[in-house]
């Protein structure tokens, strides 16, 4: 599903900066893997890679067999909308719409009738049990909640691959732990291949397969 | 000092392009003032230094009007025992014949004594003309240049200069040429002198000189001489130093120029929101750092210095640019102003260079600090305040407190009631000008709460469009209420202006456009120039015979204008045939007294009437006596009417044309109107009158389609103020809305982020940029509407009551704003291109912060 081939990333700035180097990686569809490293790993720098959101500097990505780095930047765009769920650590809801309509976003977006866009957007709400929710502003939920509207928002799609950025990083251990459950169970169900980029280490366990990065580089790939 | 260069300067330097907008106004209105100013200084210049050089050794000038007077002033005036020796003059302006040359004035004198005031410095050969000045009466055809005109065309002694005179073209000869220096420079060099009496004749002005320049004995004071001669002409002279020409000149001036001064405060106001809502902006957006100044010990003076020295920066560039390019535009303006007042107001200045003033260009730079400063100051004082805790806070510093909102309701209310008891209850002026501040005032201080509104009420329509782009470019309106209302509030006072100025500029025309149906409808105008309001040539009377009897010719009606001092202002007197305008004039709108009986009254010289501006200029009332200066003495008559006049700006008195003959001893003809008989072929008349009249002298028959024209482009001169106007507006729109679009790009970045990484399309996140900017001008045009509305009510009062006196009916410009919504929009959305491609290429996971 995923195959990353000799991918490197450097930051121009004062001085370049390598936040990663000649990455190899295959991920299979289906399979849910978790992300770990110290701080300055690249972590982060990898999942933007993988969900188009940046682009390598050398090397090639193929998402479904497809080489990301040559696409246009709305080919780029179109993929992340319609193949990759992101979940962020800082949610990125807008402050400004309301649940349903964060969540509707990617439909909107995408052009979707708007009967269509309020019957999947409630789906999908209900799905992470906040369909009673519909009509609240974000800052009128707990950062749980708003994490369950962001994975929510994700899932617009159906995509088959869903990126997590410290998914639980914002929040305290029992509502973390609830939202990992969910992203669990949604990977059960819908069999979609999940990366998840995590500090904690409870969350990585959870996944049966953890990459280590360390300097950029791949330091280990351990399978449960 | 040192903050600035650690603190402000890096702000600065990432933040240039919204730097330069913000400066943007102050330009703008520097620019104007030092544009205007300098322009109408050189234009000034010009004329002081033509009158001071022709001017020689006189000490006195003796005039009486444009009109002039009979030669027999001149013998009284010799008589007076302190006039040591006294000159006559005729000057004219004529077109020089040279392209690129422009005019030429004549100067017209007596050679035999005009030697005593001022100095002809001959090159040498020439000097024979001056010994012998019976050269020059012999030879009428005689012309004297300076060497500056003649070098530029080529002329040396015995060339020949053709000229258009009222007996038609005729060849001059060139019997001399000055020296440079002394008089020579008068005119920008353009001189030319001629022998008084040949002046007489070529400019059929009979046997009447313009003015009598004088030298008085040693010992003689100018008061006392002024007092002698005053007593020995009497009432209806004017006997003034040269330098008292100037100084009408000047007064003149003020008129034209009251409209610019206007453009250039409103731009320096419009400027003053700009600033004021790029500092209020910042100091939101620097909360963090202030506080994190405060918390290391910056003292709030400390902080408040910092940003007004900012403002100080800001107004101090803003200064420097607008000064180079007001004179820039002094260029055009000089070309300008010269234009004016020749054309309206019937004096030429010929201004050839710019005169650039040291310290207006001090003042102008202190007034764009000064301005600057002032906008900033309410913004600085809030920075100031901030709390270091609460600033190291993350959260939400957009919101207009709810206490803040309501006071500024409430300072609005209070405004709008005392404005409204000004308008009931107020009688002077000054009561008047302050309900009209406080009226705009209470626009202003209701413009955040009414964008807020209007904000909300276009949301649905936006998202309607565009679910998504819409409700976002909305939704960033209605939480960032500070952004956005400083922005509109400039557009809003920039639109006012122009719905003002354009409401003006409508009912002028409707006003015009009626006066000319009922009072300048003869078929042809017989005039001595191709526009009717030079009045450089006259006819004699003896035309009008020979008009007449034209076949086709129903009527001749004979005109002669002429300006003479009314209670210090330059006024048109009217000499007309009173019962046969009437005849013709019977739709014409009347203001006070009976149609026949006024008319009556006229052609019985037993009264006058005036023009209805003049009327409400000079608070003068139906049956008032009127005193009128003439050469012959103070003429007083009854006001019998006062009718609608659009002549002159500063009024115009109308007298029956034998008493005209009468008293100013005059029976020169300015104008004839010529009404065609029925049937008879406009073409074959206007080839008759021209087979009859044109071939011996100079004469021009000019149609009714082609004079209204000449008056509506004079009146689209003065209205050129809204076209100007209306570029302003358009660049305050531009300068505003970038300004809030770049702020707003910046506060919502983490926002377009996500659109982006959510499925974005690159156009999608263009469309809700633009559809912000569009949102902006729509608000901005609403409330600019509105306040248009109210400005014109204002600004229809002070035209009627200070500036010219002509009172127009209320007519809202629906034209204008059908050409502003398009250009207003258009002018939005052309802001926003720029953010827009700011916002789509800036960096995906800088926006989302990630590490």
């Amino acid at each position: 599903m995923v195959s990353v081939n000799g991918v490197s990333k450097s930051f121009d700035g004062k001085r370049q900066v390598t936040a990663l180097e000649q990455i190899d990686l295959q991920v299979a569809r289906g399979e849910m893997l978790s992300i770990v490293g110290p701080s300055g790993s690249g972590k982060s720098t990898l999942l933007n890679l993988l969900g188009g959101l940046d682009r390598p500097t050398t090397g090639e990505i193929r998402i479904d067999g497809q080489n990301i780095a040559r696409l246009s930047d709305d080919d780029l765009t179109r993929l992340r909308r319609d193949k990759i769920g992101f979940i962020f650590q800082f949610f990125n809801l807008l402050p400004s719409l309301s649940c349903m309509e964060n969540v509707a976003l990617p439909l909107h977006l995408k052009g979707i009738a708007k009967r269509e866009t309020t019957v999947r957007a409630r789906e999908l709400l209900d799905l992470v049990q906040l369909g009673h929710r519909l009509d609240h502003l974000p800052d009128e939920l707990s950062g749980g909640e708003r994490q369950r509207v962001a994975i929510a928002r994700a899932l617009a799609f159906h995509p088959p691959i869903l990126l997590a950025d410290e998914p639980t990083g914002n929040l305290d251990s029992h509502t973390g732990a609830e939202i990992l459950k969910l992203i669990l169970d949604l990977h059960g169900r819908m069999g979609a291949t999940v990366l998840i980029v995590t500090h904690d280490a409870g969350v990585a366990a959870s996944c049966p397969r953890t990459v280590t990065l360390r300097d950029g580089r791949v330091a280990g790939d351990v399978r449960r | 000092m040192i903050l600035l260069w650690l603190i402000s300067w890096p702000y600065a330097r990432k933040h240039l392009v919204r730097w330069v907008l913000t400066i943007g106004g102050i330009v703008l209105g520097v620019a104007l003032l030092v544009g205007m100013y300098t322009a109408n200084q050189s234009v000034l210049e010009a004329f002081n230094r033509t009158v001071e050089h022709i001017a020689g050794k006189t000490q006195l000038q003796v005039s009486a009007g444009d009109g002039g007077f009979a030669e027999e002033v001149l013998e009284r005036v010799q008589s007076d025992a302190d006039v040591s020796a006294a000159a006559p003059v005729i000057e004219q302006v004529v077109d020089s014949g040279f392209k690129g040359q422009g005019k030429l004035l004549i100067l017209a004198v007596d050679m035999t004594g005009d030697r005593s005031l001022r100095d002809y410095d001959l090159e040498g050969g020439d000097q024979d003309v001056m010994d012998d000045p019976l050269v020059f009466l012999a030879q009428p055809d005689s012309l004297i240049l300076t060497r500056d005109f003649a070098a530029r065309n080529g002329l040396e002694s015995g060339s020949k200069l053709a000229m258009k005179t009222m007996e038609g073209d005729r060849q001059f000869t060139v019997r001399g040429i000055l020296r440079s220096g002394g008089m020579t420079s008068a005119f920008g060099g353009n001189l030319a002198i001629m022998d008084i009496y040949a002046a007489q004749k070529f400019f059929g002005m009979g046997r009447r000189f313009d003015r009598i320049d004088i030298g008085l004995r040693d010992g003689v004071s100018l008061e006392a001489g002024q007092a002698s001669l005053r007593k020995v002409l009497g009432p209806g002279f004017e006997v003034e130093p040269p330098s008292g020409r100037g100084q009408q000149f000047e007064s003149l001036m003020g008129v034209y120029s009251m409209t610019m001064n206007l453009a250039s405060v409103f731009a320096l106001f419009i400027g003053t929101f700009i600033i004021y809502n790029s500092f209020a902006i910042a100091v939101t957006q620097r909360r963090a750092e202030i506080g994190i100044l405060r918390a290391l010990g910056a003292t709030r003076g400390q902080i408040r210095a910092l940003f007004l020295g900012e403002s100080a920066v800001a107004g101090l560039m803003g200064s420097a640019l607008g000064i180079g390019l007001g004179l820039l535009m002094a260029q055009g303006l000089t070309a300008s102003t010269n234009a004016f007042m020749e054309g309206v107001m019937g004096v030429s200045a010929n201004a050839d260079h710019m005169l650039v003033r040291p310290w207006l260009l001090i003042t102008a730079a202190a007034v764009g600090v000064i301005t600057s400063m002032v906008a900033a100051f309410l913004p600085a004082r809030a920075a100031a305040r901030v709390d270091p805790v609460k600033a190291l806070q993350k959260g939400q510093y957009q919101v207009l407190s709810a206490g803040e909102n309501r006071r500024r309701r409430t300072a609005a209310l209070v405004a709008i009631a005392i404005a409204a008891g000004c308008i009931v209850f107020g009688r002077s002026t000054a009561v008047f000008y302050t309900g009209y501040f406080l009226a705009m005032l209470a626009m202003l201080l209701l413009t955040p709460a009414l964008s807020l509104y209007l904000s909300k009420l276009l949301r649905g329509p936006l998202k309607w469009i565009r679910p998504v782009e819409g409700a976002l470019a909305a939704d960033s309106l209605i939480q960032s209420p500070r952004r956005t209302s400083a922005t509109v509030a400039a557009l809003m006072l920039s639109l006012a202006l122009v719905i003002a100025l354009g409401g003006m500029a409508r009912a002028s025309y409707a006003e015009i456009a009626e006066w000319m149906d009922s009072t300048m409808n003869p078929d042809f105008f017989v005039t001595t120039s191709q526009n009717i309001s030079q009045r450089t040539f006259h006819f004699p009377d003896s035309m009008l015979d020979g008009l007449r009897q034209i076949p086709g010719v129903a009527e001749v009606q004979p005109v002669r204008i002429v300006r003479t001092d009314f209670r210090g202002k330059p006024v048109m007197v009217v000499g007309i045939d009173s019962l046969s305008i009437a005849r013709r004039t019977r739709n014409r709108r009347i203001t006070a007294g009976d149609f026949d009986g006024m008319y009556r009254t006229l052609a019985e010289q037993k009264g006058i009437i005036i023009a209805d501006n003049l009327a409400q200029l000079e608070k003068l009332k139906l049956g008032q006596t009127l005193e009128v200066a003439t050469p012959t003495g103070a003429l007083r008559l009854p006001i019998v009417g006062i009718l609608k006049d659009y002549s002159n700006q500063l009024g115009t008195i109308f007298i029956d044309r034998e008493l005209y003959r009468k008293r100013w001893k005059d029976d020169s003809v300015d104008v004839f109107r010529i009404y065609l008989a029925p049937g008879a072929n406009a073409a074959d008349v206007k080839a008759r009158i021209l087979d009859g009249f044109a071939r011996e002298r100079r004469l021009f028959v000019l149609s009714n389609k082609e004079v209204r024209s000449y008056v509506f482009k004079v009146t689209d001169q003065w209205f050129g103020m809204t076209y100007l106007q209306l570029f302003v507006a358009v660049l305050v729109a531009i300068l505003g809305i970038v300004n809030t679009l770049t702020v707003s790009i910046t506060d919502r970045r983490r926002e377009l982020g996500v659109l982006r990484a959510v499925g974005g399309l690159r156009n999608q996140i263009r469309h809700t940029i633009w559809m912000e900017a569009l949102a902006i001008g729509i608000v901005g045009l609403v409330l600019g509407i509105a306040a248009g509305a109210l400005n014109l009510y204002y600004m229809l009062t002070v035209s009627r009551e200070n500036f010219a006196g002509i009172a127009l009916d209320y007519t809202f410009p629906f034209g204008i704003v059908a050409v502003l919504v398009p250009v207003i929009l258009g002018a939005a959305f052309g802001s926003a291109l720029f953010p827009a491609e700011s916002a789509v290429r800036s960096s995906l996971v800088e926006a989302l912060e990630y590490e």
